[in-house]
Order: C-alpha cells, then sequence, then structure tokens
C-alpha cells in the first residue's frame, strides 16, 4: 500500500533562503529578515540565528539584542514573490486539488495522481527536488492521512527534511509531540494544559473526552480530535476558471543560442493557443518571462490592440518581448524561457476588411489532430529545432 | 504695432486659432499666436506644422505691425477680461514684450518675433470647389471617425478625399471598418479629377469651423498637391496632405446580400448603447439575431444581446422589416455605435449581411432614394 495522499509542503525560512541565494557568503550564518524601523518586527530568522533565541513577530531592536552578530536583512517582497509564485506553479504541476496556505506553504491532496506521478512519498520527493532545482532553496514537506498531521509532519522534519505518517499511524506520530505542536494551540492554552500536567499530544488524547469537554467546552472536544489526529477539513481546490495560459521551459543548462530559445518559444506558443482554444477563450495580453541565473526573473508584456489567440500572434507578440528584453540582458544564456497569456475573455477576434477565417481554420484543424493523435502528429517546421530534429 | 479690438472679438478668434496651436513642439514658437494688422483687420494665426488656421477680426489699427504672443496665457488672460476695448501694443525693434490693456488691468508679456514664426503657405485665390456646409460638415461627421488612429500605417490615418464632374467622395479606414460619404456639387460646377488625402484631423476642425454656418465653403489645393487649404468666412484652415495612395475600397463594399435589415436608428442605438454596457469587460462584444416576419409575427425581430463574464447578461429585441434569411453577426460595440452615431437619430438605417464572417453593411433609408453613405463594418468572428 502507498503512503497517505496529503501533503502540506513547505518552504524552510523562506525569506532568508532567498537573501542567501543572491548572497551566498550569508549561508551557514545567522540572518534575520524583518521590517526595519524602531517599531520593526523579525519576518524571519534562519536556524543559525534561531539558535539565540531569534523568531518571528520578535521585535528588530530584541533580536538585535539577543543576537549581535546577525546580519539583519529589509523584506524585499517583489523578489520573493516571484519565487513564491514558481513555487505554487511547481505544486500546480501535480495536482489541481493544491490550496495555497501562504506565500511559502500549501497543501495538496494527490489521491488518483499515482498513476501519474507515483504515491504521496514520492510526490513529496519530487517537489522538494524540483525546489531545489528550480528555485535553489529548501523545502520541507509532511505527507499524512490529513491537513492536520501533514503539518505537523512537515514541522517536524524540518528543515530541509520529509516525514511520511503512515495511514493508521497518525495518533501514535503526534503523542511524544509537546502539545505546543499541535495547529490551535497557541501559549495560553499550552499554559492552561500545563497545569493539568498535560505536557505531551499523547497526554491529551489520553485524556476522558468528558473530562476535557467540562474543562474547555467545545474547544475540548476538538483539541482531543486534534490530538488523535484527527481531522476533516478537505484540500481546498483552487478556482477552477484560468485567469492566465502559460508555459515555460527550465533548461539543463543555461541556453545560449538564439534559434533554440525561439524554437522553444514557438512550441510553448502552441501549447498556449490550443489550451486557450480548448476553453473557447482569447487572452488580452502576451506575457514573456525569462530567467537569468541564479534566480533573476524578468518579465514584459504587451497587450495588442486586438485579442490574441491564434499561435502566431501569441508567438509574434512573445517573440518581439523576447528579442527586446533579451538585447537589454546583453543576450546572456538564459536560464527559463516561458510565453503566456493574461487578461481572458470569451474568444472572438475582430476581422480585419478583406481577411478570411482561413487561419482560424487552419489552427482549428491542427488542434483537433493534436488533440487525437498528440503533440507530434502536425508540426511546424520552425517547432523543429526545439526537438534537436 | 498699435491695435484695438473688442475683448469678445479678441475671445473669438482665439478660439478659433487655438485649436491649432502646437500642444508639444519642438519649435517654441508654435506654442504662440501670430498677430499682425491686415488690410484694416487684424488677423490671427496659429499652427502645429501640420494644420494651420488664422482668422481676420475687426480692428482699429493706430500703428501697423506684427508679433506673437504665447497663446494658452493670451486666451486664458483674454477669456478673464470685462467686454470693453483691448488695446495691444508691440515694439518689436526695441523690446520683446507687448502690452495689453483692457479697462483698468494692463499687462506685459513676453513675446516672440513675427518674423520667425513659421510661413503659413498661402495657396492663393485661384479657382476653388465651393462646397454646400451642411452637406460638407455631415459627410465630414459621418467619415472621419472612422480613419485609423495609430501611425503604423500614415495613409490611413486621413481621409480620402476624391472629386470627379458633379461628385466628391469622401472615404476612411481603419481597416476594420470603412465609410464612404458622396457630397453632390452644385450643377454649375465641375471639378477636374482629382485625389487627395486629408488629415482627418483637419476635417475634424473644418467640421467644427463650419458648426452652423451657412456660408459656402471653398477648397482649394496647391499646385504641388501637398497641402489643402478650406476657406469659411473670415476662416482659413490650411493642412498638409498625407503622401500615398489611399488603398482601393470600392471592392470592400459588398454589392450582394443575403438579409436586409431596417431598424429605426434611435431604437437600435439604444439597444446597442444598453449591449455595450455588457460588452465592457474589454471584448466589447455585441450580437444581433435577425428573424424575418412569418405566419405568427407580422414584424421581423432584430434581438442585440452581449453578455460579459462575471457580470451578467443583457438581451433587447426591437422590431424591424427583414428581407431575405435570418441572420446572425457579433459587432464590436463600438464599431456599432460609432456608424448609428453618424445617422440621423429620426430615421432608419439598412444593415446588409452576408454570413456570420464577413461585413455588414450599414446604409441610411432615405424616402427619396438618395444614397449617400454606406459604411462597412467587419464583424467580430465568435462563438456562437
Amino acid at each position: 500500500m502507498g503512503s497517505p495522499s496529503v501533503l502540506h509542503v513547505d518552504l524552510d525560512a523562506f525569506f532568508v533562503a532567498m537573501e542567501v541565494l543572491r548572497r551566498p557568503e550569508l549561508a551557514g550564518k545567522p540572518v534575520v529578515v524583518g521590517f526595519t524601523g524602531p517599531r520593526g518586527v523579525v519576518s524571519t530568522a534562519s536556524y543559525e540565528a534561531r539558535a539565540f533565541g531569534v523568531h518571528s513577530a520578535l521585535p528588530m531592536a530584541r533580536a538585535r539584542r539577543l543576537c549581535p552578530q546577525a546580519t539583519c536583512l529589509p523584506v524585499d517582497f517583489p523578489y520573493y514573490a516571484e519565487a513564491s509564485e514558481r513555487f505554487h506553479a511547481i505544486l500546480r504541476d501535480y495536482t489541481p486539488a493544491c490550496e495555497r496556505a501562504g506565500t511559502d506553504e500549501a497543501y495538496l491532496d494527490v489521491a488518483g495522481c499515482e498513476r501519474l506521478f507515483g504515491d504521496g512519498e514520492a510526490i513529496a520527493r519530487a517537489i522538494r527536488a524540483r525546489v531545489r532545482a528550480e528555485i535553489g532553496i529548501a523545502a520541507s514537506a509532511g505527507v499524512a492521512a490529513n491537513k492536520l498531521v501533514a503539518k505537523v509532519a512537515s514541522d517536524a522534519a524540518k528543515p530541509d527534511g520529509l516525514c511520511v505518517v503512515p495511514a493508521g499511524g497518525e495518533a501514535a506520530f503526534l503523542a511524544p509531540l509537546p502539545v505546543r505542536d499541535l495547529p490551535m494551540v497557541g501559549p495560553r492554552l499550552e499554559a492552561r494544559l500545563a497545569e493539568l500536567g498535560l505536557r505531551a499530544i499523547g497526554e491529551v488524547a489520553a485524556w476522558p473526552a468528558a473530562a476535557l469537554r467540562a474543562r474547555f467546552g467545545r474547544m475540548g472536544e476538538e483539541l482531543r480530535e486534534r490530538a488523535l489526529g484527527r481531522f476533516d477539513a478537505p484540500v481546498l481546490t483552487e478556482r477552477a476558471a484560468a485567469r492566465s495560459v502559460s508555459r515555460e521551459t527550465t533548461f539543463g543548462e543555461d541556453e545560449p543560442g538564439r534559434s533554440r530559445l525561439r524554437a522553444v518559444l514557438r512550441a510553448q506558443a502552441e501549447q498556449v493557443a490550443r489550451d486557450l482554444a480548448r476553453d473557447g477563450r482569447a487572452a488580452r495580453t502576451v506575457v514573456l518571462k525569462l530567467r537569468f541565473p541564479p534566480f533573476q526573473t524578468l518579465t514584459r508584456s504587451h497587450t495588442p490592440a486586438r485579442q490574441v489567440a491564434l499561435a502566431d500572434d501569441i508567438f509574434a507578440a512573445g517573440a518581439d518581448l523576447f528579442e527586446r528584453l533579451w538585447r537589454e540582458e546583453g543576450r546572456r544564456p538564459v536560464r527559463l524561457i516561458g510565453v503566456g497569456v493574461a487578461n481572458l475573455m470569451p474568444r472572438a477576434r475582430q476581422l480585419r476588411l478583406g481577411e478570411t477565417l482561413e487561419a482560424d481554420r487552419l489552427a482549428e484543424t491542427v488542434g483537433s489532430l493534436r488533440d487525437r493523435f498528440g503533440d507530434g502528429a502536425v508540426r511546424r517546421a520552425a517547432e523543429m529545432t526545439a526537438e534537436g530534429r | 504695432m498699435k491695435v484695438q479690438v473688442l475683448q469678445e472679438n479678441l475671445q473669438r478668434g482665439l478660439g478659433i486659432v487655438g485649436r491649432a496651436v502646437a500642444a508639444r513642439s519642438t519649435l517654441p514658437i508654435t506654442a504662440n499666436v501670430l498677430i499682425m494688422t491686415d488690410e484694416g483687420r487684424l488677423k490671427l494665426s496659429a499652427t502645429d506644422l501640420d494644420i494651420s488656421i488664422s482668422t481676420w477680426i475687426g480692428a482699429k489699427i493706430d500703428e501697423e505691425g506684427a508679433t506673437t504672443i504665447p497663446a494658452r496665457l493670451m486666451t486664458d488672460f483674454v477669456a478673464q477680461l470685462p467686454p470693453a476695448t483691448v488695446t495691444i501694443e508691440s515694439d518689436e525693434e526695441m523690446r520683446r514684450s507687448a502690452k495689453l490693456t483692457c479697462a483698468r488691468t494692463e499687462s506685459t508679456v513676453n513675446t516672440l518675433s513675427a518674423t520667425d514664426f513659421p510661413r503659413l503657405a498661402t495657396i492663393g485665390d485661384g479657382p476653388g470647389i465651393s462646397i454646400n456646409p451642411t452637406d460638407l460638415r455631415r459627410a465630414i461627421d459621418r467619415v472621419e471617425f472612422a480613419a485609423a488612429t495609430d501611425d503604423s500605417r500614415p495613409v490611413i490615418t486621413g481621409v480620402s478625399v476624391k472629386g470627379a464632374e458633379h461628385m466628391l467622395t469622401f472615404a476612411a479606414s481603419d481597416g476594420f471598418r470603412l465609410a464612404v460619404a458622396d457630397i453632390a456639387l452644385d450643377e454649375k460646377q465641375s471639378v477636374a479629377e482629382f485625389d487627395l488625402i486629408v488629415p482627418a484631423r483637419a476635417l475634424r476642425e473644418v467640421g467644427r469651423l463650419i458648426g452652423d454656418s451657412g456660408a459656402p465653403v471653398e477648397l482649394r489645393v496647391n499646385e504641388e498637391k501637398t497641402r489643402v487649404e478650406f476657406t469659411l468666412t473670415d476662416v482659413e484652415l490650411s493642412a498638409q496632405l498625407i503622401q500615398g495612395s489611399f488603398p482601393n475600397y470600392t471592392q470592400l463594399i459588398p454589392t450582394e446580400w443575403n438579409t436586409a435589415t431596417e431598424v429605426p436608428v434611435g431604437d437600435f442605438m439604444r439597444g446597442a448603447r444598453i449591449a455595450a454596457i455588457f460588452a465592457r469587460d474589454g471584448s466589447g462584444i455585441v450580437r444581433l439575431q435577425v428573424t424575418p416576419e412569418d405566419a405568427a409575427r407580422e414584424d421581423g425581430q432584430l434581438l442585440i444581446s452581449a453578455r460579459a463574464d462575471e457580470v451578467g447578461d443583457n438581451e433587447g429585441t426591437i422590431d424591424v422589416r427583414v428581407k431575405g434569411e435570418a441572420a446572425k453577426i457579433a459587432f464590436n460595440s463600438r464599431y456599432l455605435a460609432d456608424v448609428l452615431g453618424a445617422l440621423d437619430p429620426e430615421g432608419s438605417v439598412r444593415m446588409e449581411t452576408t454570413s456570420p464572417s464577413s461585413q455588414g453593411v450599414f446604409r441610411p433609408v432615405d424616402e427619396s432614394g438618395k444614397d449617400d453613405y454606406v459604411h462597412v463594418v467587419m464583424p467580430m468572428f465568435v462563438q456562437w
């Protein structure tokens, strides 16, 4: 039997990890990212800083006193946002049942994806490897029967670890952990439980339900259920209606060749156009994305007068953005290239005087051939180099 | 120079030439208005190098001369003056300023020399084409808006003006729609064939200058065919012609149709405006469905509908007269509103269609059978 299907994936000390990524000399040192200024608080502390008692929500000034040698950095949201978006995109590659719990964490339910990607544990391993390879930072993951236990498991796995709780083993897994580790137990509840001599989750689970109810009311029942590892809230799937469609390709080795990049772009445009066609939608905006090592991501967008739906139009706009952006960046090797469309709307194309519908009919025919016989069935000559043929 | 003019005349004159003052220019003097004495009157001129407008106002000339004054400053200043005599005094040789006096207000403004003002090529008094102002204004209003607004193809930012015998034909197209209006000239006039491209903006200004005036407008072109000039009462507008050849548009006007729908313009306009609200999500799609009359219904029906994701939808019906078969076609809401707005709201329009993906043709219905306007709009290709 495979592992359970609910995953909690959490980026380790996310903001700090992103700062270390662009300033490798900080690796292994105490680093604190937070809001500077007199009332600023800590957002994230590196594990090295945590050893000094620095934790998030601590006033910056106290953090400096506790750990004077720490490098304190201001929060740079736009920089983290790119990586966060990439992180969530990786997760969505495995299942649409993907619930965003924050910039740096999410729950997934991978039930039904086993034949494609393997069981929960295999998927958790794959995700951790991809986050490491594509973003360059560490993610910890917990795999369990429900969101609650998966969350506790990923916390237990940190840093850079994986923890799988086999089905039926939830209560046993939680039992030795301090009550504080259970989501919903804050400092005050922890103190009240301590008055009863309850310090480990297992001790709470062992208490009679009636006694807990008498003491804490309905919260007591909930607490006992959780202590036993029972939790029934499902993983909430994100909105079905897509707001954008895109394709991106990360190169194993940074790609310096213009013709290869353009051919990849061409193939991506074809795929984006096909996704749009399947939903009968078109877009107002074409977005191009380039990433240069280590993790510098640039995007440019163009909103033509007419909506775009056909691969030729998406490619034309994307290639134009690519040429301009790549030139600005001195034509350096590219780590990732991607093209997408945003501002989706019902498909409708304003025809030009004297225009016929041949281009649309061709696209429709090619699309249906590919849907039936696969991507290789019909192909543009310009896509060929992308496949190295 | 020393002149005396009535404040209201000066204000009106500045209002007329102000439309040609350059908004942004590398040539600072084009932000000024040229003021000069001219045969007992005061001539005001402005130019942005594409378009030039001059007007003449009555004045008491104490001393001949010319100067240029910042247009914006002068216009704002004169607008605030009481209705009294304004005296403008300048001494171009001695100092670079002019003195403006009115009632108990006196101001001095810096000027630039009139000799530096761009020479406005005058086309002269040669024979021009005399056009009925009402006809000209209507043709301009029906055509000018269809010209392209982006500069990627300069030729179609202009309006094609063709003349032959007793007829002038104005046409404009932005590549998605085409508007063609004819003006019948006075029987006594017969013009030699010509073919010009006039900037749409210049015609728009001519239309505005005509206003409700009843005096004929004279059209002249210089010999090199580089400039056009429209002469109205006490006003002259000249513009640089756009060089190039205007696309041949006659083949874009279909002569056959499968469905002809006659719709009261006012009802159509109201239905299209309501639909446009629901089409605002950026796609701007307004769907039209025509059902011919049948045994059950005396009138044909035009169904106008629009829908927007996450907003809602709308449907309206108009009783219409239909010839031919049922039809459906979708248009961009703005293009539909534009063509209906160009027609007499009390009249009717005939919409001729062939298929959902071919041209829609709009013609005003004229009881007398006059056929002086046609507007072609390409539809939107949509999923029905």
